[in-house]
């Protein structure tokens, strides 16, 4: 039988960088992919003379050479950086509700969103400057709280980041509560909400704050040939560092050890058992505890049963035959929201029916030069917080992909002003079924558990010890500690490889 | 920091609330469910039907159409749904060899809920010809999912749809108008139908059935017969103004040389290629002097050594070998085969239809490449 110190099970963003952690760590790794490519959503895909982005609107936290962000700092370390040709994204976001009358435009920075947002909301200045001050805080607790592996020390953290604590139990909306944010502001501030995609009563504060300042302290970033380069600049580390890579190739059983219920083994979709005491699961502990192990511990169903699958994705891409300038498409990212009020905003993002919020983005705005001369490309998101779209029936299936398709681009014209039905050469549409058969997800989910106050990030990362529940199993991805979004899961792709790795010597 | 945040009045509160995020967290997970986890979920299982993946098929008869062309009929266990236009590919061991071909699905959306679906086959090469003279009813084969994007996007379409069609080519639209016939699609139909005489017309039956009850019209056009009701000559921008006007859009699927004729008149109609679809073609072999290459592909944890034709692409190489490796568009554009080059040299037939990244990292499509040079590939295994 082969044996191997460790198997990641799933090439997305956490499970690659697992990989390359485990290598650096000395370990002999087998990364196992179902799909043939690697990445995850993190891909590409061709369409006529398009290429789109398959996810990435803008990876945050990456900054410059010399504004580096974590992300850079860790692709600096796994020695990926380099291996990539990056270019910025020029401003925040454009966040458009009709109804309520908003339409702000906000930068990068955090001085120059402060100020942008006193001449959106005149007397806004020092609440949404205390909301920074927090979110730094937040951001110090955070990197403390990693450098010493999850194990702080009470008395630093309330020395250091007595504000952190305080604040770190309450949601988005208690904070700004308490800061006296006036509304319109909040409105503004509250727009990123989707990327992560709790309602504001229902997200932490802690997770929140932790993504904006992120985004205005070091900008965004994209590879310029798409999320995919990104993807394969990662396998190509894990080949240099030695590492086996096999695609199309799909876990289907993890193996236990009946002495203590740990790992032993792991079973590939052709029958090829593979011996290891150590797996990264990039992937749903539903998937893994519900159907690819046996004997899994009652506590781990319970817990498991407890979580909430956070939004399933849908996707229209678009390639256009004019420029971005010829049809009045202004700016790079675009947040269209029914309504401000988030709560009510995510109830309506339930059906398919209801649902019209979007997540925009023209990557010409950004990157000029990602499509031919004279057409430009756009990519439209949303989130459906319920299963509608497994309520279908099969034969009214590509009916309803048309319908939200359809609204989608109304919907842009209507609030933007843009005219873009005229001219569109390529369309693709993704919804969630697509997402459940390209990644396997329960549901097409792609954010995994979902950031409620009770499971967000500050709890999930203060348990990470306890949640490590079966000997040789950890998780890297949207499921895992850091919660979804590129960063974090490359974030849980370092934590768990290192974990790994730790794992792996404590045996000898 | 500049002010201290307290969201009660005793700060000592929201410090004894953020310590009970463990323990509230640890709470609910105790009490949750102790029911076993799903094994599966709605979404997923309808992902099983939109995509079925590869599967089992029976043929179950066999149609003569033409001298040249015959439909081939499959049942198989799982009820699917596919857009108008879509191929599939059809594969089963053909002596050593691996083999599969797309072609496009012919049927209706309810054959489709019932398992069943249909080829139209001219009878042109080794796979064809397999099926000419071999396969019989009752014989097992694979299909794959529905597949490409030649099918009407109601979203960006024009309401009226000019179809081009060279001898088999008419398979797509033929489902295309029984599509329109039971109202899974709203469009109207033009096909100009293109063959040599009269007798080499498939489907010209079911076409003429269809196109009765309105929104399908049907002009069969002959190149080497002059017949009444027939058009004469080939299909160019003269044919295509006397049976449109306005907005439409062109759906092309035939040989290349038709669509290398066409890609110039519909240039001087003036036609953007937001209007134009074309089927792409397999790749088939290359004019240049035989040589032998010695091709050294990796699947999985084994490593193969094959010989490998200057005038075959690598996917055929691989397949001559009876591998078992991934092939689905054979036009280089699906990206399945999608494969990591470790040396050697290489031509792709027609436009390079890879991602950036993969000429950037060495990534190629074997079905649309041919060797110039001893080869190493690491090619992902057949699913």
């Amino acid at each position: 039988m082969r044996k191997y110190d460790a198997v990641v099970i799933g090439a997305g963003n956490g499970g690659l960088v697992a990989a390359i952690r485990l290598l650096q760590g000395g370990a002999k790794v087998l990364l196992v992919e179902k799909h043939n490519l690697p990445g995850g959503f993190a891909t590409s895909f061709r369409r006529g003379r398009f290429e789109f982005e398959a996810s990435l609107h803008e990876l945050n936290d990456f900054g410059t050479a010399d504004n580096a962000g974590d992300v850079r700092v860790l692709f600096d370390e796994l020695g990926v950086t380099d291996k990539i040709d990056w270019m910025e994204i020029p401003e925040a976001y454009r966040v458009i509700c009709t109804a309520e009358g908003l339409d702000a435009t906000m930068p990068f920075g955090v001085e120059a969103y402060i100020d942008k947002m006193e001449s959106y909301v005149p007397g806004s200045r020092e609440s949404v400057t205390k909301f920074f001050d927090l979110a730094e805080e937040v951001r110090l607790a955070q990197a403390y709280s990693s450098s010493v592996n999850g194990k702080t020390d009470s008395k630093v953290m309330m020395k250091e980041y007595g504000n952190f604590v305080r604040a770190g139990s309450y949601s988005v909306n208690e904070v700004l509560d308490v800061l006296k944010m006036p509304q319109k502001a909040r409105d503004i501030l509250g727009a990123y909400w989707c990327y992560l995609g709790a309602n504001l009563s229902d997200m932490s504060f802690v997770h929140y704050a932790s993504m904006v300042n992120r985004y205005m302290k070091r900008g965004a970033s994209m590879p310029k040939m798409r999320s995919h380069e990104i993807s394969l600049a990662l396998v190509d580390r894990i080949l240099e560092l030695g590492g086996d890579v096999l695609m199309n190739t799909e876990a289907v059983k993890i193996l236990t050890d009946e002495s203590d219920g740990g790992v032993a083994g792991v079973v590939l979709d052709d029958g090829t058992e593979i011996e290891t005491r150590h797996v990264v699961a990039n992937c749903a502990p539903h998937v893994v505890y519900g159907r690819m192990m046996d004997n899994v511990p009652e506590d781990v169903v319970k817990a498991t049963n407890t979580r909430k699958f956070a939004g399933r994705g849908f996707t229209m891409f678009l390639g256009l035959d004019k420029t971005a300038d010829e049809l009045g498409i202004e700016n790079h990212n675009y947040f269209i929201y029914d309504t401000s009020d988030t709560a009510k905003q995510y109830a309506l993002m339930r059906t398919i029916r209801d649902n019209s919020a979007q997540a925009t983005v023209c990557l010409n705005r950004a990157y000029p030069e990602c499509s031919p001369e004279g057409t430009c490309m756009m990519y439209f998101t949303t989130l459906y917080m319920a299963d509608d779209w497994g309520r279908l029936k099969p034969s009214d299936y590509f009916r309803a992909k048309d319908y939200v398709a359809n609204k989608m681009i109304d919907r842009f014209e209507k609030d933007t002003g843009a005219k873009i039905r005229g001219s569109i050469e390529e369309i693709s549409v993704a919804t969630p079924v697509t997402y459940a058969r390209y990644c396997g997800h329960p549901e097409g989910v792609i954010y995994g558990y979902e950031s409620q106050y009770w499971d967000g990030l500050m709890p999930r990362l203060l348990m990470m010890g306890e949640d490590y529940k079966v000997r040789g199993l950890r998780f890297a991805g949207g499921y895992s500690m850091r919660l979804s979004g590129y960063s974090s899961a490359y974030f849980s792709g370092d934590i768990s490889g290192r974990q790994t790795v730790g794992d792996i010597k404590k045996e000898g | 920091m500049s002010f201290v945040f307290k969201k009660q009045v005793l700060g000592l509160l929201d410090l004894i609330r953020f310590k009970k995020l463990v323990p509230n967290r640890r709470e609910r997970f105790k009490n949750g469910s102790d029911s076993p986890l799903p094994k599966t979920y709605k979404v997923n299982e309808a992902a099983k039907i939109i995509h079925p993946g590869f599967r089992k098929a029976v043929l179950t008869e066999i149609r003569d159409e033409t001298a040249d062309t015959k439909t081939f009929f499959f049942r198989t266990d799982k009820p699917f749904v596919f857009k108008a236009g879509q191929y599939a590919t059809l594969g089963c061991k053909v002596g050593d060899s691996e083999v599969s071909r797309p072609y496009a699905i012919v049927g209706t959306a309810s054959d489709a809920l019932d398992g069943k679906l249909g080829f139209t086959v001219k009878k042109t090469g080794f796979f064809s010809g397999y099926l000419f003279d071999e396969a019989k009813v009752g014989d097992e084969f694979t299909v794959g999912d529905p597949s490409g994007e030649f099918y009407y996007e109601p979203v960006k379409d024009a309401g009226k749809v000019v179809a081009i069609a060279g001898g088999s080519g008419i398979a797509p639209f033929y489902t295309l108008a029984c599509a329109i016939a039971d109202g899974t699609e709203k469009l109207d139909l033009t096909i100009l139908y293109g063959a040599r005489t009269s007798a080499d017309f498939a489907l010209k039956k079911e076409l003429d059935a269809l196109a009765a009850i309105g929104k399908i019209k049907v002009v069969y056009v002959t190149s080497d017969e002059k017949k009444a009701g027939f058009e004469h000559g080939f299909i160019g921008r003269d044919l295509i103004t006397k049976y449109a006007d306005g907005d439409f859009t062109v759906m092309m699927c035939g040989p290349d040389a038709m669509y290398a004729f066409l890609d110039k008149e519909l240039a001087a109609l003036n036609i953007p290629l937001r209007r134009i679809k074309k089927e792409p073609n397999c790749v088939g072999t290359r004019d240049v002097a035989e040589k032998e290459y010695k091709l050294t592909v990796h699947i999985g944890f084994d490593t193969y050594e094959v010989p490998a034709k200057s005038t075959e692409t690598l996917l055929v190489a691989m397949e001559r070998a009876g591998l078992k490796v991934p092939s689905k568009c054979r036009a280089g554009g699906c990206g399945f085969c999608h494969s990591r080059l470790v040396s050697g040299e290489y031509s792709i037939a027609g436009a390079d239809k890879r991602r950036l990244a993969d000429l950037k990292f060495g990534y190629i499509h074997p079905c649309c490449s041919y060797p110039d040079s001893d080869m190493e590939l690491v090619v992902p295994k057949a699913k």
